[in-house]
């Protein structure tokens, strides 16, 4: 078996597993365990939306919990306001926050480097504060309750997410559907782009790539990722707080994404699940476990500076390199099947 | 109309002035070559040009457009091909991505089929990452990427440094193949012989500006004028 085989066989049985945790978990765990996979794949989408941009633009976001709590606040209002159902108030909650990052975005990608990383946490203070202060709308920092709305409903048969298993599964569903929306994108043309700007943005440009167009494009996606995050978390908690849109949380998801692998789409997804199942088994004896998330991440960044995925990826080069070749080819691991590589007509 | 009309160009790096009042002309289907010794601000005309360089005074037009105005991004678009010293390829990505990263839609598969025909090595690395490419190969590809964005004139910045010498002779072929297309071509070139053989016209500089201008043969002629400003002789 190849290491390219290897991989697929791993991420088949991970999906596998992540569809068989509400019927298997409660047989050896508490179903406590459920909600906290459910947690890790939604914080997941916000260390994707860091991923999106540092990983593929190159751009360092310390802001993207201002579009987590929009995300938050569009699904939470759209409930109590207009009595959307799950579905409209996911998507008013991922417009709104894809919206925001168009306003915040005209003007942040316009820098990059560190100024980039500044302007950001500019944004998102200022949205923090005014959502504080807000509190008649948003509620502040004791934030907005709502009662969960329905996710599905025909004749009799009505699914709500006050029922684990169809929470768990409805948080999986939109999770896969974003991720493979992820993968379409950084696969696509568009996704070259985004690659090209981060390896040398001057070459890009004298291509002919739009460098302001293609980090403003991703910086919206990555909003639109990060609105989905909180809009599933505000269902996940019915409730809604300016808190989390407070910098703190958007750096913990560039912790996540860069332990879980910066520029691979699934690393992020492996960073948030270690650290907060780390998290949860340790903050329960021991407070100051932060120490430790400290020092793993100062690890990763010294010993797989490619995050876990990274590791893993160089790992399956290793095995490669051990086998004896299958099909003998001048450049093992890298061919592609004709069709792949054909070009124009 | 002239294809590149550069006019008193003038530039600094820092506040160091690299040029010092730069003029040149390169008619359309022409190849012009650039020549001087290390550091006298060759590359910096092409990229102050092309705006990478903040100009300082001058205009550069291109086809009748003045480029001050112009995005670099545009710059393709309008048929200005660059290949910078070193290549400038985008080392993590394939040969194919490279290839069709400027392109906006499908690539014209005549351009395609023309680019293979010129440089095979390429098409048996379409899924290779650029960076594991020989220098040679790299070259090519900056050429041929340059090539599918269908430019009508190309600036190339020492095409043939570093690579070796059973390839440089190709690459010679591949610029003299370009220029018969009718495509100009504006050549900085360290190597001498290749420069004078690719030219229909010759520009010498020194410290930032344009101390000279001959055909190839008449510079082969006058040994004294090589020797003064490029310190070496034929």
């Amino acid at each position: 078996m190849t290491a390219t085989n290897i991989s697929r066989v791993a991420l088949v049985v991970f999906a596998g597993l992540l569809l068989a945790v509400p019927v298997v978990m409660p047989m050896f765990v508490s179903p406590f365990w459920i909600d906290i996979i459910a947690e890790i794949l939604i914080w997941s989408l916000l260390a994707a939306s860091v991923n999106l941009l540092l990983g593929y633009v190159g751009l360092l976001s310390f802001g993207q919990a201002l579009f987590f709590g929009v995300g938050m606040y569009g699904a939470a209002l759209s409930v109590i306001h207009w009595g959307a159902d799950f579905w409209g108030g996911l998507a008013v909650g991922i417009v709104a926050a894809m919206l925001m990052a168009a306003i915040a975005g005209s003007v942040a990608v316009r820098l990059t480097w560190h100024y980039f990383a500044i302007i950001t946490v500019v944004f998102s203070l200022i949205l923090y504060f005014a959502a504080m202060s807000a509190k008649p709308i948003t509620g502040g920092d004791d934030g907005i309750s709502f009662s969960t709305p329905k996710v599905f409903s025909f004749g009799d048969l009505e699914l709500s997410l006050a029922d684990q298993s169809v929470q768990y599964y409805t948080i999986l569903l939109v999770v896969a559907a974003c991720y493979g929306l992820f993968g379409l994108i950084v696969r696509s043309p568009l996704g070259v782009r985004f690659m090209a700007v981060r390896e040398n943005d001057r070459r890009a440009a004298l291509v002919g790539i739009n460098v302001y167009l293609t980090r403003y494009l991703a910086f919206v996606l990555a909003g639109g990722l990060a609105g989905a995050s909180g809009a599933l978390f505000a269902f996940f908690g019915r409730y809604a707080s300016a808190s989390y849109m407070f910098y703190h949380v958007s750096g913990e998801a560039v912790v996540w994404a860069i332990v879980g692998g910066a520029g691979s789409l699934l690393g992020p997804l492996f960073g948030t699940g270690l650290l907060i199942i780390f998290r949860e088994l340790i903050s329960t004896v021991w407070e100051h476990y932060l120490f430790v998330v400290g020092a793993i991440t100062v690890l990763v960044v010294m010993f797989a500076p490619r995050g876990l995925a990274g590791a893993w990826s160089d790992f399956m080069k290793v095995i490669g390199r051990n086998k004896p070749a299958e099909t003998p080819t001048s450049n093992p691991g890298l061919s592609k099947p004709a069709a792949d590589t054909k070009l124009g007509g | 109309m002239t294809a590149l009309a550069i006019d008193d160009l003038k530039a600094n790096i820092g506040k160091v002035p690299v040029l010092r009042g730069v003029s040149l002309r390169v008619e359309p289907g022409e190849t012009v070559a650039l020549l001087g010794r290390n550091g006298v601000g060759k590359t910096s005309t092409l990229r102050a040009i092309l705006g990478l360089l903040k100009r300082t005074g001058g205009t550069a037009s291109y086809n009748g457009v003045n480029l001050e105005s112009v995005a670099p991004h545009k710059l393709a678009a309008l048929g200005l091909g660059y290949v910078p010293q070193g290549r400038g390829m985008f080392p993590l990505l394939t040969v194919k991505e490279n290839l069709t990263l400027g392109l906006t839609g499908t690539p014209d598969p005549e351009i395609i089929a023309d680019v293979f025909r010129r440089f095979p090595r390429l098409e048996e690395r379409l899924s290779q990452p650029a960076g594991t490419l020989s220098g040679g190969e790299q070259q090519m590809l900056a050429l041929a990427r340059c090539l599918v964005m269908k430019p009508s004139l190309i600036m190339l910045d020492e095409p043939t440094e570093g690579i070796m010498p059973k390839l440089v002779s190709q690459i010679r072929h591949e610029i003299d193949e370009i220029a018969k297309r009718g495509i100009s071509v504006l050549l900085v070139e360290q190597n001498l012989r290749t420069a004078l053989r690719l030219a229909n016209r010759v520009y010498l500089m020194e410290r930032g500006t344009i101390v000279h201008e001959a055909t190839p043969a008449a510079l082969r002629a006058d040994p004294s004028t090589i020797h003064r400003y490029l310190g070496v002789s034929l």
